[in-house]
């Protein structure tokens, strides 16, 4: 009995590692890779590439904004001359609550998107190698720093570029989880109302569930139930106020999420009426 | 009739505690009493003519181990306490999770990381940790010798766990302490603070 538990144990993790050696570079408790959707580079054209993360159940790495602990991931590239990377296009967060706390960010198998620029003076013919190192901090209830060195070679050619079949539905995916520019003919207003701030959204039709991601750290308190109210063509969300924000803010940035898709939200921020704000200078 | 009044008295400072509950910077930081490693009660007000440091602590948190390991943490300690800062380090762990730790352990962990703070107050109920607030490891607030909240976030402006990254950051707790004790306002006087989150009881 003993023999066969071990077997098993041993088969497990032979079938782990095949999996990480084919997709991806293990990390703690996930794999990471870089995958272009494209199968060439053609020169002049951008490439689409993702940050491809599969973690194991419970696990979680973070939005732009990590919300009240932990750290987005980030990159560092070493590209050939002239070619750019864009900063990574952040998909629609997720609420992940750790009582009395809240975090933004990702878990299971998620798809950051990106774009390689400038690649004009590229030489058709040649094969080019786009390298970066990835940092980043993988949690559950505990978090573990990761970091991987990843690397992706492509072919330059002059022809339009075949897409990956085993990748288009990741990216499909991503370019729908992305969160979508405001659409013509809604408005954002915000008002300061103290300790909070009422975000109105003018939509054109009712929306009955969506809460507000801050792009900005420390301007809302996390954790704190956002309060809806549907409105006659729209949605008002009233966000209590860091604790940590102590000047006014012009504009109020973020991501709404609705549940079954997301928008960028800028608004402009209406000050407080009445008594003069409070002072944040401290001595 | 005595007894009611000093029952009135009782709810009244109960009802000025809750409302008091959230520190904020430039308002009167949150009185407490808690108790140390060594068993030691400190209270806050006890320390009124002195600057105090409140550091949240978790010996297995990444972003910790980052300014322990390198030896930061402990420079800083030195360095403030020998200018008469009260440094007291915070864990409010609790039993079961990531950091938690009985005075004995700390004690033994201070020692082995030549750790040199005033105190390690032991939280594992969470109630300092929801009085000021702390979210993460580190989190670190300054109070200054008139008990106002002065500093409220990260230890630096590199959010990191990465050690390297240590020599090139601007440390906010010294800045707010040099800023302060020379009679000018604290420049940064809130950041986000960066870290692993407090293991709060659920």
């Amino acid at each position: 009995m003993r023999a066969v538990i071990a077997l098993a144990l041993l088969l497990a993790g032979m079938t782990a590692s095949v999996h990480a050696d084919e997709r991806g570079v293990p990390i703690p408790h996930g794999t990471v890779e870089l995958v272009s959707e494209q199968q060439s580079i053609q020169p002049g054209q951008t490439l689409l590439l993702g940050l491809h993360f599969r973690l194991e159940a419970g696990w979680h790495i973070y939005w732009i904004n990590p919300g009240d602990s932990g750290e987005p991931p980030r990159l560092e590239w070493h590209l050939p001359a002239g070619l750019r990377a864009g900063a990574i296009e952040w998909p629609a967060p997720k609420r992940l609550p750790i009582p009395p706390l809240m975090d933004y960010g990702y878990e299971g198998d998620v798809l950051l998107p990106l774009r390689i620029e400038n690649t004009a003076g590229m030489a058709a013919g040649k094969t080019v190698t786009l390298a970066a190192d990835m940092k980043a901090i993988v949690c559950r209830e505990v978090c573990i720093p990761a970091r991987a060195s990843l690397s992706l070679s492509l072919p330059v050619r002059a022809e339009r570029p075949h897409e990956w079949a085993e990748t288009a539905a990741l990216f499909s995916a991503a370019r729908k989880a992305l969160p979508k520019p405001t659409p013509e003919g809604w408005r954002a207003t915000a008002k300061d109302l103290g300790d909070s701030f009422e975000l109105t959204l003018h939509t054109g039709r009712t929306i009955s569930q969506a809460w507000f991601a801050p792009l900005e750290p420390e301007e809302i308190e996390n954790a704190t139930p956002q309060k809806t109210a549907s409105i006659k063509a729209g949605i008002r969300l009233i966000l209590k106020k860091s604790d940590q924000l102590l000047k006014p803010i012009s504009r109020l940035r973020g991501v709404l999420v609705l549940p079954e898709s997301a928008y960028l939200i800028d608004a402009p921020v209406a000050p407080r009426t009445g008594k003069a704000p409070k002072k944040g200078a401290v001595r | 009739m005595k007894r009611g009044s000093a029952c009135v008295v009782a709810l009244v400072v109960a009802a000025l505690s809750i409302v008091a509950l959230a520190a904020r910077v430039g308002e009167p930081a949150p009185n407490f009493t808690a108790t140390d490693s060594n068993g030691k009660a400190h209270t806050l007000s006890s320390y009124r003519g002195k600057f105090v440091v409140l550091e949240w602590h978790n010996q297995g948190c990444p972003y910790t181990k980052k300014h322990y390991d390198s030896g930061n943490m402990e420079r800083l300690q030195k360095e403030w306490t020998q200018k008469g800062v009260i440094w007291l380090t915070v864990i409010s762990s609790a039993p079961g999770t990531q950091g938690y730790v009985t005075g004995e352990q700390e004690n033994d962990y201070m020692r082995r990381m030549n750790a040199a703070p005033t105190a390690a107050l032991l939280d594992p109920t969470g109630d300092l940790g929801h009085l000021y607030g702390a979210k993460t490891t580190p989190h670190m607030f300054i109070i200054n010798p008139d008990g106002v909240l002065i500093y409220d976030g990260a230890i630096d402006d590199k959010p990191t766990p990465d050690q390297a990254d240590i020599p090139t950051s601007t440390n906010y707790v010294s800045m707010a302490l040099k800023e302060a004790m020379s009679g000018k306002s604290v420049s940064t006087p809130t950041s986000r603070p960066y870290g692993c989150s407090v293991k709060y009881a659920h």
